[in-house]
């Protein structure tokens, strides 16, 4: 109260005198009673922690009297077991450090053995050389809050828990579209005597399953036959699909290694299986490798895919076309056109995916496109399949986000007898 | 590995003299040992440290896997001995960390000269035969009193524990935050201190040791302190007139004459 | 990048849906929600007039098979009008070009205008 500037108009009057008389005797009547009975528990106690003094409102929340208390009990008297493990390991280090420690949770035993959660915090009393003379604590009553505080932390448990079952899902997921995604592609390729065979997959992304396919594997002893696919969609049901026609051409491929009869069965399988409802279908070329002596007979046939590339030992690079050759598994009957290409030393026969074609590039994001495809492709003659497939690797890293699908690609070459040129490796 | 900005090691007092590798134990940091360590720092080269989880280590290099277990922080003991290369270690250990420094010391054996262990016990909780002076039940408490008291603690705590120069002011506001630590990474700590036996691991000790207890000490209480003494033979054992678990804290000068007595009467 | 557009236009003699923009993976489901939703019949034939397509690549053209069986269902004729040199290379590669009715340069918006 501010008695500086006594009001000139209005001199002191025996109101004002009464009121100030009115406050003084109530600061003075309520010292000790703001003690004994203020909102919070007070105890004063002993740097050995012996409760010198406590006030009414605490002993009441304890259930106990003053004799019992006072000289008696020391102020972890008053905690629970595991409340004076936390004050001795925490509360009374830091009070000790900082003089002061303020709002720790405790639980204070009372009498009848029931808990009053409490906020309590500490002041340390020094003399005037700076010794500790005693602690000043007051307690406050927290129920509620802890309550509020214990709902609170239950939930940040449970969804801690929540998170952490996430998380484990979504690993076995992983795990399971992992090997899934395996099971679409062969672990290795087996040697071909006289050949040398590179593939390549690129995901488009980890966590969808794929849509492109590939194989080699033996037919009888003497010839092997391969097939590379592209099946349209992604995802789960994209790859049924794939898994769907890679076991489908594998088992064909036994029964009749003709690549048109080959495909023709994967048609008509294709079909019966996803005749209603959304259609599913697929890119496929399917082809039979017959070594001879120095030279490899490749037959193929194509359902609607990319024509494959062929590298020439003289430095040629030409599409071997495959014109007319349907979608597969969208009539019940449909044309596949077959072609033939005899594979000499130092030649590589190469499969795509449209992933490499339709990669878009540059500014105005064009295709990447078939012309460009060769060029490429030209430039890796007198390499050998997995040269080719390094190569083509760093061409499909360096399209970027211009890459977006996935793309498959297979190498299947002989090899030729005289040393590669280093020189003529792309990097 | 930079283990000395890892487990935030500082190091005072003559470069030649002998080495005190002051060690703290559950629930606080190398803040512990201010109102000793600078008379100790007069005679012995003193190291302090943080374990890895406390107070300002680097909280990035722990792991639930390795300081689940005290032989974690025992690791940190002796990676810190390797980084300076300290020999004839005179060990203190507060607490948990007397046992750690027994584990410390049967890993790395040609590093340690003696054991100075303040309110030890090699097992907390009561079983057959012997009276650590809790229970399980006491202990689970003891883990709700940690959750209770660490809803405060919040991300914007983390800068003040990681010793962000950038922002002082956070270590005025926060009253509370010398022992500040990562919930998680105290909830551990907790589990490891008092669900863990190392009775067995007394045996091992072939250096002298000093028991150092108080007399009034629910944590480590006598009958404790009687079991370590009669365990590790030939140690000696000085119980201090002081209440509570931090006779360093409570009782400094008899803690350091208890100390000075026992390193004068090795040397 | 363009987005796709379409643009029915019911005529006497017909419907003709006019696709602009791009058709790749992202936008071929569109078409084909807007393509199964249009009533077809002998006597009603499906126009796809894909003359301002910009861009198409093979999993676009999954949108032009549902039409077709949307058509063959209803047993509508389909046909593609002004197809774009690029989209036809696709048509091509897929062997599509053998299933589709293709009518090159056709003016769409003139029979259209005719029709009504």
């Amino acid at each position: 109260m501010s008695r500086t500037d006594p009001v000139p108009d209005r001199p002191k009057g025996e109101a004002t005198a009464s009121t100030d008389a009115a406050f003084t005797a109530l600061l003075e009547d309520s010292a000790e009673e703001l003690y004994e009975s203020a909102p919070c528990g007070y105890l004063s106690t002993l740097m050995d922690g012996t409760i010198a003094k406590i006030n009414t409102t605490l002993l009441t929340w304890l259930g106990r009297s003053r004799e019992e208390v006072v000289g008696r009990m020391r102020f972890t008297d008053l905690l629970t077991v595991g409340g004076k493990i936390y004050h001795d390991t925490h509360y009374a280090p830091l009070l000790s450090m900082q003089g002061s420690i303020n709002g720790i949770a405790l639980d204070i035993k009372k009498a009848g053995g029931g808990r009053l959660p409490a906020l309590v915090s500490s002041l340390t009393k020094t003399d005037s050389d700076g010794r500790p003379l005693l602690i000043r604590t007051t307690v406050f009553d927290a129920s509620d809050r802890r309550a509020y505080e214990q709902e609170l932390l239950r939930e940040r448990q449970v969804a801690e828990g929540a998170r952490r079952r996430a998380e484990e899902d979504r690993e076995r997921l992983q795990e399971a579209l992992a090997v899934l995604q395996s099971s679409l592609l062969p672990a290795a390729l087996p040697p071909v005597p006289g050949m040398e065979a590179a593939s390549y997959y690129h995901t488009a992304s980890p966590d969808r399953l794929g849509g492109d396919f590939y194989d080699l594997f033996p037919l009888d002893g003497k010839r092997w036959a391969f097939f590379l696919g592209d099946v349209c969609g992604k995802g789960p049901q994209a790859a049924a699909v794939t898994s769907l026609a890679r076991y489908t051409l594998r088992a064909a491929a036994l029964h009749d290694p003709d690549p048109v009869a080959a495909l023709t069965t994967l048609n008509t399988v294709l079909h019966e299986r996803y005749a209603a409802g959304d259609p599913r279908y697929c890119t496929a070329v399917f082809g039979v490798l017959e070594p001879d002596g120095d030279t490899v007979t490749v037959q193929l046939a194509s359902g609607g895919h990319p024509p494959a590339l062929v590298l020439r030992e003289d430095g040629r690079a030409d599409y071997l076309p495959t014109p007319g050759g349907l979608l597969v598994g969208i009539l019940p009957t449909a044309p596949f056109t077959p072609a033939r290409t005899v594979l000499a030393a130092g030649d590589t026969l190469l499969l795509y995916t449209d992933g490499l074609t339709e990669a878009r590039t540059g500014d105005q994001r064009e295709l990447f496109g078939d012309d460009a495809l060769r060029d490429f492709a030209a430039g890796l003659t007198h390499t050998g399949p997995q040269q080719v497939i390094t190569a083509m690797t760093g061409l499909l890293n360096s399209f970027g986000d211009g890459l977006d699908d996935d793309t498959a690609l297979l190498a299947l070459g002989v090899p030729t007898n005289r040393p590669h040129p280093v020189s003529d490796t792309p990097t | 590995m930079d283990v000395v900005s890892r487990n935030n090691v500082t190091v005072a007092g003559p470069e030649d003299a002998p080495v005190l590798l002051l060690a703290h134990g559950f629930g606080c940091d190398q803040n512990m040992w201010r109102l000793v360590a600078p008379a100790l720092a007069e005679r012995f080269r003193v190291v302090l440290f943080d374990y890895v989880g406390s107070g300002r280590s680097d909280l990035t290099a722990w792991s639930e896997a390795r300081y689940s277990a005290l032989d974690g922080y025992a690791r940190d003991v002796v990676e810190i001995c390797e980084a300076l290369d300290l020999r004839e270690v005179r060990f203190v250990g507060h607490s948990v960390s007397a046992m750690i420094g027994v584990l410390a010391a049967a890993a790395a054996p040609d590093r340690f000269a003696s054991l100075i262990m303040i309110g030890p016990s090699p097992c907390y909780v009561d079983s057959p035969g012997y009276r650590g002076g809790f229970s399980a039940e006491d202990i689970d408490e003891l883990l709700q009193s940690l959750q209770a008291n660490y809803l405060g603690w919040s991300a914007a705590m983390a800068p003040v524990i990681m010793g962000n120069p950038d922002r002082p002011e956070l270590g005025a506001e926060l009253t509370n935050s010398f022992c500040a630590t990562d919930p998680a990474m105290a909830h551990v700590f907790a589990r490891a201190t008092f669900l863990s036996d190392t009775r067995e691991d007394l045996k091992k000790v072939t250096v002298p040791t000093l028991v150092l207890e108080c007399s009034q000490d629910v944590i480590a209480p006598r009958e404790v302190g009687a079991y370590v003494h009669a365990a590790i033979p030939g140690s000696r054992l000085v119980t201090l007139e002081a209440t509570g678990h931090c006779p360093h804290l409570s009782a400094p000068e008899a803690t350091l004459t208890a100390i000075a007595g026992f390193l004068g009467n090795l040397s | 990048m363009n987005p796709l557009t379409t643009t029915v236009q019911e005529t006497g003699t017909g419907t003709v849906l006019r696709v602009a923009g791009e058709l790749d993976y992202s936008t071929a489901a569109e078409l084909r929600q807007v393509v199964t939703g249009l009533t077809l019949g002998p006597d009603r034939p499906l126009v796809l007039d894909l003359g301002r397509l910009d861009f198409c690549d093979s999993s676009g053209i999954t949108a032009f098979i549902v039409a077709r069986n949307h058509a063959t269902a209803a047993q509508a004729r389909i046909t593609l009008v002004n197809v774009p040199g690029p989209v036809l290379r696709v048509l091509h590669v897929t062997g599509l070009d053998q299933v589709f009715t293709l009518e090159p340069g056709t003016d769409t918006r003139n029979r259209g205008a005719a029709g009504s």
